[in-house]
């Protein structure tokens, strides 16, 4: 059977001729009938020829006839099939052919987008992100959070309440901690920072240290030197808990090097660092004139005291003698007494210190009665009185070993006395009185001690104690602490084993120092020593204090309550 | 001709200048005897940080130096290698400028956002340096333009042929002609990964699908197939690229918005410091 097959796809149209007794339509390239479109099945249908062209499909779109087909439809002129997308129609067929068939495609497949259209969001800027939009909300929410809301007080803006808030507001502006005394006012800058752009006054901080004195006094020369500073100048804050200025040398070594160079009238020797370059000290002494420094070196310094008294005498390894208590050793805590600070020591007193030993005693034969230790006139008195007492009441014995001739108290004899023994007694009386008030200042007692100058006239004999020069600080300007150094014998610094004079200014030189203590730079077996250790910041008037008076630094609460 | 990163350019010239100012810079502050400790306030402070806040000023003038296509003052290659070695001589300029004094205010945030700022700069350095030869190594001399088209022809000519084979198979090219895609969403840009691809299931089914294929639709099938693997190369290699564009942007969508975010910390810190002198 010869049939025509016309398909027309569009306005194309191809013909084919088909020798066969059916034929197979479907999307199968080996179809007859090919109807290349996905809609369509791979095999569709068949055409038959059963005394006219019949179109069947078997189940669900298949060329497998069986009794079962589903579709089976004659064809006739005029009334074309569906099939899918395409239309099939019998014509009548031209000459030399037993059938034709026209294939059209009435529903062409609408064009599928291309992958390119697909293919527009292909980088992140197509998504949607942004980097200008970013960078102004970013950029703003900084401004706002960290700027608008915290100016607020110091710029007096309406919102200057909530600027001042625990939580948020100018405290983002805190660059570190202040000092620990000064935390209580750190949660309001406004304490310190009055003024917008301006520097933090000295009023602010003198608010609270009301009884701070002046650090550079007006001796100080020359004042321009200082002019224009303020506390801020050199006290630092926001630097860290411990403190606002720095306590090391350089501070003090920047002027201290040279300070010639900035004050032309300064006495202060140069100073570097403790270790390295610092001057032998001073010894500051008392002398008639008044005070006197006098710089450590090579000969040793003295001063007078007008006392006699050798350290190495009572310091003697086989002890000295002692009334009371017989041979004793001596060390220096026997008379030398920390004060009530326990940095310093008591004055000695002679009733406190020496008088054990050293007793005043004048009449040891008869009475262990002692004149008293001050003034002389005071002596001579109780010296004299004795022996008129004695003179008028003494036992035979006492009398015989007293005045050495055998006799009793004028009292004791029986009967009035006469004239004549009267003036007897008050003559042996007082001549005894100035004998022994002579040997006792001049030759056995106060002289053991004192420097005692004798004025004679006609009638009687003065004489001059030189007042005792007690020194209770060679070094006023050094902070010494004993307390701080009881872990060293005292012979390592005051050497007095060997001294024999009082004059002996037994106070350490530098070098003794300098056997623990270094510098500002840490050395090996030293204490790390800087001039604060030792030195007052520029005050003449804090010289060592026992009971030193401690500045008064409150703070002023009504200023910082809300 | 040897190519030169903008890291070697004008051998080092930038790379020698960052390392002088680093090692001045740190010189200074050594030497330097700041009352109490370092920090920003004291002379060598002031001097550090204004030289870094010129610096910052200066580093963000790049971003419109590198627009100006008329400009003449250096060239670009310059700029950026001059804009990479500063802004890294930056960091060492600015940690001295704080005297490793930071807390939690807004004078540490603007160095915070400062460290940010360059540690985004550097990813974008390290980006440069390599990303575009990975590139190149997966585009060789095509476009991505064209990739796409011939993916366009591929397509055509594989659905015509598939055909001519089962419905199951044909729906797979279906699927893969008329669903596959490229870009769309920021995970599948990032991974250069799309895991719902079609073509790619289309790869992965396709042989259990078409075993029991015989004869001349067997002979289909294997063309088909052939094309089928050849658009999921092209795919694949176009997806890559997506992504090498994508990571190449990326940094810079952190590098830009962090810089002006800095830009206002920073005036906030100058200001705030002044407010409260």
């Amino acid at each position: 059977m010869k049939i025509l097959v016309t398909t027309k796809v569009g306005r194309q149209q191809a013909r084919k001729t088909v020798n066969s007794e059916w034929l197979r339509v479907g999307r199968n390239t080996s179809c007859e009938i090919h109807l290349p479109d996905p809609r369509v099945p791979l095999e569709q249908g068949m055409i038959v020829y059963r005394d006219g062209l019949v179109y069947m499909e078997g189940e669900s779109g298949s060329q497998v006839i069986t009794r079962r087909s589903v579709r089976s439809e004659r064809m006739h002129y005029g009334e074309p099939l569906e099939v899918g997308p395409y239309r099939i129609e019998m014509t009548p067929p031209p000459p030399g052919y037993d059938a034709a068939l026209r294939v059209e495609l009435v529903h062409p497949l609408e064009a599928t987008p291309a992958l390119a259209a697909r293919a527009s969001e292909l980088t992140l800027g197509s998504l949607g992100l942004t980097k200008r939009w970013a960078a102004w909300l970013w950029a703003l929410a900084v401004l706002f959070v960290f700027f608008v809301v915290p100016a607020g007080r110091v710029l007096d803006l309406p919102w200057k309440e909530a600027s001042q808030h625990a939580a948020f507001g100018d405290r983002f502006w805190n660059p570190g901690p202040v000092m620990l005394a000064h935390q209580p006012v750190e949660p309001r800058c406004g304490a310190c920072h009055e003024v917008a752009f301006r520097h933090v006054k000295d009023r602010a901080c003198l608010e609270c240290h009301k009884n701070i004195g002046h650090h550079v006094g007006p001796e100080m020369q020359p004042a321009a030197l200082f002019e224009g500073a303020r506390c801020a100048t050199c006290h630092r804050e926001h630097k860290g808990v411990k403190a606002t200025f720095r306590d090391d040398d350089r501070f003090c070594v920047s002027c201290h090097q040279d300070l010639k160079s900035h004050a032309a009238g300064a006495t202060a020797a140069r100073v570097s660092d403790f270790a390295r370059d610092h001057p032998a000290f001073r010894v500051t002494l008392d002398e008639d004139g008044g005070k006197r420094r006098v710089r450590q070196g090579d000969a040793p310094v003295a001063q007078q005291t007008h006392l006699k008294f050798p350290h190495a005498t009572h310091l003697d390894p086989k002890g000295v003698k002692s009334p009371v208590q017989g041979r004793i050793r001596l060390d220096c805590s026997n008379c030398h007494k920390p004060d009530a600070s326990k940095r310093g020591f008591e004055p000695i007193s002679m009733p406190r210190q020496c008088q054990e030993c050293h007793t005043l005693q004048f009449e040891p034969a008869v009475t262990t009665r002692e004149v008293p230790h001050g003034k002389v006139a005071d002596a001579l008195t109780v010296i004299e009185e004795f022996y008129a007492n004695l003179a008028l009441k003494g036992t035979p014995d006492s009398f015989q070993k007293a005045f050495g001739v055998p006799g009793e108290g004028l009292l004791r004899r029986v009967g009035d006395p006469s004239p004549a023994e009267r003036q007897n007694a008050l003559a042996l009386a007082s001549r005894k009185a100035r004998q022994v008030g002579a040997d006792l200042v001049e030759v056995r007692v106060c002289k053991t001690c004192h420097e005692i100058a004798s004025v004679k006239s006609a009638q009687s004999t003065e004489w001059k104690v030189a007042p005792v020069r007690q020194n209770m600080s060679f070094m006023p300007h050094a902070r010494f602490d004993h307390q701080a150094h009881r872990q060293t014998k005292c012979a390592s610094c005051h050497d007095v084993q060997s001294s024999k004079s009082s004059a002996d200014v037994a106070m350490p030189t530098i070098k003794a120092c300098r056997e623990c203590h270094g510098g500002s730079r840490p050395i090996e077996g030293k204490v790390m020593s800087n001039c604060l250790l030792c030195h007052g910041f520029h005050d003449a008037t804090h010289p060592w204090n026992p009971n030193p008076a401690r500045p008064v630094t409150k703070v002023a609460e009504a200023t910082h309550a809300r | 001709m040897r190519h030169y990163s903008i890291l070697e350019y004008a051998r080092f010239r930038w790379f020698k200048a960052a390392v002088v100012v680093s090692l001045l810079a740190a010189a200074v502050y050594l030497w330097h005897d700041p009352p109490i400790k370092p920090y920003g306030g004291s002379w060598l402070g002031y001097t550090l940080g204004t030289l870094g806040a010129l610096l910052i000023l200066w580093l963000m003038y790049y971003g419109v130096r590198k627009r100006r296509y008329r400009s003449n003052v250096g060239t670009v290659q310059g700029w950026l290698s001059a804009h990479v070695y500063l802004g890294t001589a930056l960091v060492v300029i600015v940690t001295l400028h704080t005297g490793f004094e930071l807390g939690f205010n807004v004078h540490t945030l603007a160095y915070v956002l400062m460290l940010a700022v360059v540690v985004s700069g550097m990813y974008g350095v390290f980006v440069y340096l390599r990303v575009p030869r990975a590139m190149t190594e997966n585009m060789g001399e095509d476009a991505l333009e064209q990739i796409i088209l011939r993916i366009g022809d591929v397509d055509r000519d594989m659905r015509a042929r598939a055909m001519g084979l089962p419905d199951e198979l044909l729906s797979l090219i279906d699927r893969s002609v008329n669903e596959s895609r490229l870009g769309g969403s920021f995970w599948r840009l990032m991974t250069g990964v799309d895991l719902g691809c079609p073509t790619a299931h289309a790869v992965r089914a396709w042989p259990a699908m078409a075993r029991r294929l015989t004869g001349e639709t067997a002979r289909v099938d294997k063309e088909v197939y052939g094309l089928l693997l050849q658009k999921h190369q092209m795919l694949e290699r176009a997806r890559r690229d997506l992504k090498h564009k994508a990571i190449l942007d990326l940094w810079l969508y952190f590098h830009v918005p962090l810089a002006f975010m800095l830009l206002a910390a920073l005036t906030v810190h100058v200001i705030s410091v002044f407010i409260y002198w």
